[in-house]
């Protein structure tokens, strides 16, 4: 492999802002999975409409990039917390009725965008600009930032979730439901902060992704599959897992491409989910129902 | 009212094929003879999707193996000149022998993380026939393979399959044979385990059901009908393409899923009812085509709300409300031996 | 942490073979593991002379292994009758011609199914309800369906876990009644677990106790009742031993 030490390093710097982006998917799936027990197969389209949010606020208002990223994840939330009350509540009790909800809801928020919003791609502000110059390699700003903002995050849903009262109801209605619920912990509340932090989280990675890349209403399939791919990887409802899982699938990601070729770059996690799946049926880190 | 609903049920049954046969001719236009081409197809996915679900399973990767099909029988008939007769079967049997491999691995996963499965293993099927070039064509696609050729049926003489209304006989054949085999297969034993297992697998599995080689058939049979689907649409445009947006992608997973629902779960004409609906909206939306999607979505969760049984169910609402008007009148009478599933 | 350690059980032919303890013991762990639903990670389970650890449970019942969960398993959208139909299987396996054209051979098979079917649906007393959805059964009638379900399978062995409990006395006497005429009508092996001590010393020829996953005591009801690490394992809890 005569591959210019360039080329890794790009990839490997690609891989390690998609990953980041990509745990953020994954963290507010498992979280909403967890609480919920329901996939939110819509997630892909909270993260393209994040971005969106973003855009029209940079456009139209003349927010700064983290201005208008915590805003959007703020309308978001909302967003988030009316889908939970008017959509997924009520089919909480059968998990094909909520996959077809969701689905149902993709259909509708992707061909709504397309209408809004145009399919031409469009862009928003940089997250930074220029190169870093580190030990002699060129490392681009905005990649790193990228990954900074989505350590950020990371680190306070985990403080969150462990420090503050509702964070630690949350880990006790996911571990135990019953239980939470003698303890007077409401699931309805539990389900509703779920859906805002996880369709938050998908607006900060849609904004994000934004910012390195571009945006289009098609932006969501592919981090929601890769989301997906992420918590089996890691187990369903496991904060760790997610990270470890993210971090390897960004990699694989930025590398493989450049290693191995595009064809084995959208294989390859595919094969290794399966993999593992059919190797232990309840998901790497899962216990047998 | 057990006799009156099966009359009932055959007469709509008779009257469906009945206009399902007269109405290319009454529309006389290529354009709708093409679309109900492939209303017809997509009933035969939704139905075969749904024998999935008779063991309890939700899959969501059906169009990977409509794939497998599809590539299957073009290729046959591009490559090795064979003819539809033979390349369409071979379709159907490699992409239930693919589901019969993937089988025993695949079918002890359940639930969700099922769903995930074959979600991946759908795509992992369209990346490899978007990425394996010299086979498939690759992101070109396939394109210019032979449609159906003329076949010399008794009484009739030479008929040629490849022009648009021979071929919607000839799909609408294929589909009502198959349909009418998944038809018997569920009212069969073989469907009554399936039920059995889908209610509960630990007790199937304790008197003696063997619930995985039950799952593995299961999965087997419907994979198959998807690939006959997926070599008769093949043949009907005869091009093919695995890009994201055409046949195999996500969408069409995602509109047979609504079909599905929407139509009815519970039901062996759910899948149709639903299927020919909301294509049929779709196809009167075409004005406004940038709100398809939203419209069969807001449908779809309307009926998943207000009616989760599907569409399929309201007659039989419809007949419950007059039935329980009667019942004060008149006395019912079982006979066991009529109960359904036996 | 194992559930259950170093047990070493011989069930006789022809025994009602009584397994107690308190919550926790893991009297279900060994009804699992003999079940087959449960894979121990040491050890071996001998049926009639045969290993049979390493069978799947669906084999174990074609061996002569029926069971009766505690969970109260049964197809609860079907009907009692088809309830036991399902439980018929072993009787009648699937051939694939008879989906499409049903032979006379088949015919009567179906119809020797259907006889055995309604004949252990007799046995239980449960005829009058053959074509109620079995989610309508009050739940003694429920358990006594569960019963029917593994008894179509013919077994020999016929493991019941908690078979009577959340009944009523009028319901358990019936049941203590059935699983005595199991082993005089038809030569059923029955291993019970249970929590309700007046039927367990009315039923079982021989009790053994587990406590924290080991046999404390074994023998006799009489000798059970008066074993000390037996009343000592119970002390603390509602329930009464010496009570008959």
């Amino acid at each position: 492999m005569n591959l210019p030490i360039e080329a890794i390093w790009q990839g490997l710097m690609n891989g390690l802002a998609l990953g980041w982006i990509y745990v953020l998917m994954a963290l507010g799936l498992t979280l909403i999975f967890g609480i919920m027990h329901i996939m939110q197969f819509a997630h892909g389209e909270t993260y393209m409409l994040g971005a969106y949010v973003v855009y029209y606020l940079t456009a139209s208002l003349g927010l700064s990039l983290l201005a208008a990223m915590a805003l959007s994840m703020v309308v978001m939330a909302a967003v988030g917390l009316v889908l939970e009350r008017l959509l997924f509540r009520p089919l909480k009790m059968d998990w094909a009725s909520a996959v077809v909800g969701a689905t149902g809801l993709t259909l509708i928020l992707q061909s709504g965008s397309v209408v809004m919003f145009g399919l031409y791609h469009r862009n928003i502000p940089l997250l930074a600009q220029g190169p870093f110059n580190i030990l002699g390699t060129v490392v681009p700003k905005d990649r790193i930032a990228a990954v900074v903002a989505a350590v950020v995050l990371s680190l306070a849903l985990y403080l969150f979730l462990k420090l503050t009262e509702y964070g630690q109801a949350m880990v006790a209605s996911a571990q135990n439901p019953e239980g939470a619920i003698l303890q007077g912990i409401s699931p309805n509340r539990m389900s509703a902060l779920s859906m805002a932090i996880g369709c938050a989280l998908a607006a900060a990675g849609g904004t994000l992704a934004g910012s390195l890349f571009n945006l289009s209403p098609y932006m969501g399939l592919v981090p929601l599959v890769k989301g997906i791919t992420i918590i089996v990887l890691g187990g369903m409802g496991s904060l760790p897992g997610a990270f470890i899982a993210g971090m390897t699938l960004g990699l694989i990601d930025g590398l493989v491409p450049i290693l191995f070729g595009a064809a084995w770059a959208s294989i390859g996690p595919l094969l290794l989910v399966i993999g593992i799946l059919v190797i232990k049926p309840q998901g790497f880190f899962g216990h047998a129902e | 009212m057990q006799n009156k609903s099966s009359l009932a049920s055959s007469v709509g049954w008779a009257l469906a094929v009945v206009l399902a046969i007269v109405f290319p001719l009454a529309l006389s236009s290529i354009y709708w003879t093409s679309v109900l081409t492939k209303i017809i197809i997509y009933v035969l996915m939704a139905v075969s999707l749904r024998t999935i679900y008779l063991v309890g399973e939700f899959s969501l990767g059906h169009v990977g193996f409509m794939c497998v099909g599809a590539y299957t029988s073009a290729l046959l008939t591009l490559k090795a000149g064979l003819p539809l007769a033979l390349t369409l079967p071979v379709g159907g049997l490699l992409a239930g022998f693919t589901a019969f491999s993937l089988g025993y691995p695949f079918m002890r996963v359940k639930g969700i993380y099922f769903v995930i499965l074959t979600v991946l293993t759908s795509e992992s099927f369209r990346q490899l026939a978007l990425n394996w070039k010299s086979l498939t064509g690759g992101i070109d696609g396939l394109i210019g393979f032979p449609g159906a050729g003329a076949l010399s049926l008794p009484g009739i003489g030479q008929v040629d399959f490849g022009g648009p209304n021979e071929y919607y006989y000839l799909t609408l054949s294929v589909v009502c044979v198959s349909l009418y085999l998944l038809h018997r297969i569920e009212k069969s034993r073989l469907g009554f385990i399936w039920l059995a297992i889908r209610e509960t697998d630990k007790m199937a599995g304790a008197v003696g059901i063997n619930v995985l080689r039950y799952k593995v058939i299961n999965f087997s049979v419907a994979c198959f009908f998807a690939g006959i689907g997926g070599a008769l649409l093949a043949h009907s445009e005869q091009a093919l393409s695995a890009m994201e947006g055409a046949s195999f992608g996500i969408m069409t997973t995602i509109y047979l899923l609504v079909y599905m629902v929407v139509g009815g779960r519970m039901r062996f004409e759910g899948p149709i009812v639903g299927t020919v609906v909301l294509s049929l909206v779709s196809e009167f939306t075409r004005p406004v085509e940038e709100y398809q999607p939203m419209i069969i979505g807001a449908i779809a969760i309307a009926v998943v709300m207000i009616l989760p049984d599907g569409l399929s169910i309201i007659p039989e609402k419809i007949g419950l409300w007059r039935f329980k008007s009667l019942i004060a009148k008149s006395k019912t009478d079982l006979d066991p031996k009529t109960q359904e599933g036996l | 942490m194992a559930a259950v350690i170093d047990l070493d059980m011989v069930v006789d032919q022809g025994q009602i073979f009584g397994l107690i303890g308190p919550n926790g013991a893991g009297k279900s762990t060994v009804l699992n593991m003999v079940g087959g639903t449960l894979r121990p990670s040491q050890g071996k389970i001998i049926f009639r002379g045969k290993e049979i650890t390493k069978l799947s449970s669906h084999k174990r019942a074609e061996q002569g292994i029926g069971r009766v969960f505690q969970e109260n398993l049964l197809f609860t959208s079907f009907t009692v009758l088809q309830n036991l139909l399902v439980g018929c299987h072993l009787q009648s396996p699937i051939s694939l011609a008879s989906i499409f054209r049903k032979t006379s051979s088949y015919r009567s098979r179906e119809e020797a199914l259907m006889k055995n079917a309604l004949d252990t649906l007799k046995f239980v007393g449960l005829s009058d309800y053959f074509c109620e959805m079995a989610i309508n059964l009050p739940h003694g009638r429920q358990r006594l369906l569960a019963l029917a379900v593994a008894l179509a399978i013919q077994p020999q062995l016929l493991l019941l876990d908690e078979p009577v409990t959340g009944m009523n006395a009028e319901e358990v006497a019936l049941m203590v009644t059935m699983i005595k005429a199991l082993r005089e009508k038809k030569g059923i092996t029955c291993v019970v677990v249970e929590h309700n001590m007046k039927a367990v010393m009315g039923l079982c020829d021989r009790i053994v106790v587990l406590n924290f996953g080991k046999r404390i005591a074994e023998g006799s009801p009489q000798a059970i009742v008066e074993n000390k690490a037996v009343i000592e394992a119970y002390l603390g809890t509602d329930e009464d031993v010496t009570s008959n």
